[in-house]
């Protein structure tokens, strides 16, 4: 009996926990072109995010342009795994994140085949998921973070490579030199390298493919030269970095992984205004706007909500000191 | 013989255990199995849940704890010996920090630390890091089971006029072989878990399932090779309780 209740004890402590977690968000802002809107004034909400340098950036995006907005944001970006964080939102620890329709369709739907058009694939995974999850898709980003695979720009003149029609003549013309360097998850998946070789119409012999983690994938490309070409994705900052020439999908095989914001229904019915705050900083989500965000956290270093608050300052989305008003 | 009831009653127990644990372990790996072959597979599942790749990579994992095991086993020991013979004790330190190191440093930092230091990929780099990571409890039970014999015994063998070797081979030896193989057993679990990370630099095994069923939440894929990866290391737990019985002192056993 005293065990149970020390169970009990433990667990009321340990949720209590889970729902008080989060901080404030680190860094000021004061309205830009974002002016504060007053349905938003004081309404509490949680931001969430992957464990990765962009996710990161983009919750901090979004946690800015809702404080500039009014809005009393809680911190909860950071969180380690995409299970996790997906687990996170339709339990309601957490209102609002980016999320990818290509990731959503496949993985948390549980499709297996991607649809190839953007448009298309992120109104089939808005409509599916507030069916079943209650979770509100909007503001759909051009940002398409998908796969891709990338080469030195060394290789790449060499063996004369710019699209993936190419990779598939040197296997088929040259097989020795037709070496990949993989992820697991991109070795199983439908639309990853099972279907990218059908769709190409090509085949590599197993001793050709290295499953590895993704951040040794780019040692391996140019230090060790283990294979000419790895599986990354089309964001990641240390294409930049290592100055790396990324192969061009021509038959557009690989799904399309835009990111748009998440929202939970309840919040997202009392106050659409959420929506319309960080519509403009979608719209604007380039994959180069991305690939240089990430790469001055990756490769440069710094810290994310700064990188994040520069971008918004830059941009005129917010400001340090709050505008300047001009009476007139 | 302080307890015969309760020493006989845990030897009875013990007896048990040896019987029942492979069976419990391959009666869970059935209904497992039976489970996910049984429900309706996806395309991406179904790359994943089929008896050549279960049973390939499986194998790997097999491969790659047998190697470290015989990897082990012919560094950690003799290297053991060396240490408590009195000429070689002052390199003991040095010898058990290197271990340490191996030990603490965090698995997946030492196997892909090895990748990028070497070039590698495979089985090698796999198993070479994995080996020194198990190499630890061998060599210190070997250490303390030399240590532990009555010097009264080694006495006595020297004064019937047995030579260094034989007394290391005939008294000291047979006498810390419990120790070898309780440490061997911690080194095979040990072996067995790492060898899940080998995914990470092209040494497949059962790792593949868990990661591929976790990135892509197909929960059946993960399930089994999870499962999978814990009955080997219950097996193979099982295999070094078999040797402690049957490799162990007659007199003691």
């Amino acid at each position: 009996m005293r065990k149970a209740v020390a169970v009990l004890a433990c667990v009321a402590l340990l949720s209590g926990c889970g729902l008080s977690a989060g901080s404030s968000v680190p860094l000021e802002v004061k309205p830009g072109s974002i002016r504060p809107i007053p349905q938003l004034r004081d309404v509490e909400i949680t931001v969430g995010s992957k464990d990765f340098s962009e996710q990161i950036i983009l919750g901090y995006l979004a946690e800015f342009a809702l404080t500039a907005a009014g809005a009393k944001v809680r911190d909860l970006t950071n969180i380690s795994g995409s299970n996790s964080q997906r687990d996170a939102l339709t339990s309601g620890q957490i209102d609002l994140v980016w999320e990818y329709t290509g990731t959503s369709w496949i993985s948390y739907l549980g499709n297996t085949d991607a649809i190839p058009d953007a448009a298309a694939q992120f109104e089939a995974v808005r409509k599916a998921d507030l069916e079943k999850n209650k979770v509100v898709w909007v503001n759909m980003a051009p940002l398409d973070n998908t796969y891709a695979f990338a080469m030195t720009k060394q290789n790449a003149q060499r063996l004369g490579i710019k699209t993936t029609s190419d990779i598939a003549r040197l296997a088929k013309e040259n097989p020795a030199e037709a070496t990949f360097c993989v992820e697991t998850e991109f070795a199983n998946r439908n639309d990853g390298f099972p279907g990218l070789q059908q769709t190409y119409g090509f085949s590599v012999k197993k001793e050709n493919v290295r499953t590895l983690a993704t951040g040794a994938i780019y040692p391996a490309m140019t230090d060790s030269k283990i294979c000419n070409f790895g599986e990354v994705f089309t964001t990641d900052g240390r294409i930049l970095a290592l100055d790396l020439a990324v192969v061009e999908d021509d038959k557009k095989f690989f799904p399309r992984y835009n990111a748009a914001l998440n929202i939970r229904q309840e919040l997202f019915e009392k106050h659409p205004e959420i929506a319309e705050v960080i519509k403009p900083i979608a719209d604007r989500l380039t994959n180069d706007v991305m690939l240089r965000l990430n790469a001055q956290v990756d490769v440069n270093g710094k810290d994310p909500a700064d990188v994040a608050r520069n971008w918004l300052v830059e941009q005129g989305f917010v400001t340090l000191t709050g505008p300047v008003v001009t009476r007139g | 013989m302080t307890a015969p009831t309760a020493e006989r009653g845990s030897r009875r127990a013990e007896r048990i255990r040896l019987y029942a644990q492979p069976l419990i372990v391959l009666g869970i790996v059935g209904v497992v199995l039976a489970w996910a072959f049984s429900s309706d597979l996806d395309d991406i599942e179904k790359r994943s849940i089929n008896a050549s790749t279960i049973l390939s990579l499986t194998w790997q994992h097999v491969e790659i704890t047998a190697v470290v095991t015989a990897l082990v086993l012919v560094v950690a020991v003799p290297l053991g010996v060396v240490l408590t013979r009195r000429w070689a004790k002052p390199l003991a330190p040095l010898v058990l920090g290197i271990a340490n190191i191996g030990q603490a440093a965090p698995a997946v930092g030492l196997l892909v630390l090895f990748f990028l230091a070497t070039g590698w990929t495979g089985f090698w780099v796999v198993v070479l890091p994995t080996a020194l990571y198990a190499l630890l409890p061998v060599l210190r039970n070997t250490m303390v089971g030399l240590q532990q014999v009555d010097p009264s015994l080694v006495e006595a063998g020297r004064g019937i006029g047995m030579s260094g070797f034989s007394v290391l081979r005939r008294i000291e030896f047979p006498l810390a072989v419990p120790f070898v193989l309780a440490g061997l057993r911690t080194a095979l679990v040990l072996a067995v878990g790492v060898a899940t990370l080998a995914m990470l630099v092209d040494g497949g095994g059962l790792g593949v399932m868990i990661d591929t069923g976790y990135k892509l939440r197909r929960t059946s894929v993960l399930v089994v090779g999870a499962v999978l990866a814990v009955a080997l290391a219950l097996l193979v737990d099982w295999l070094g309780a078999l040797a402690e019985q049957l490799l162990g002192p007659r007199g003691l056993r």
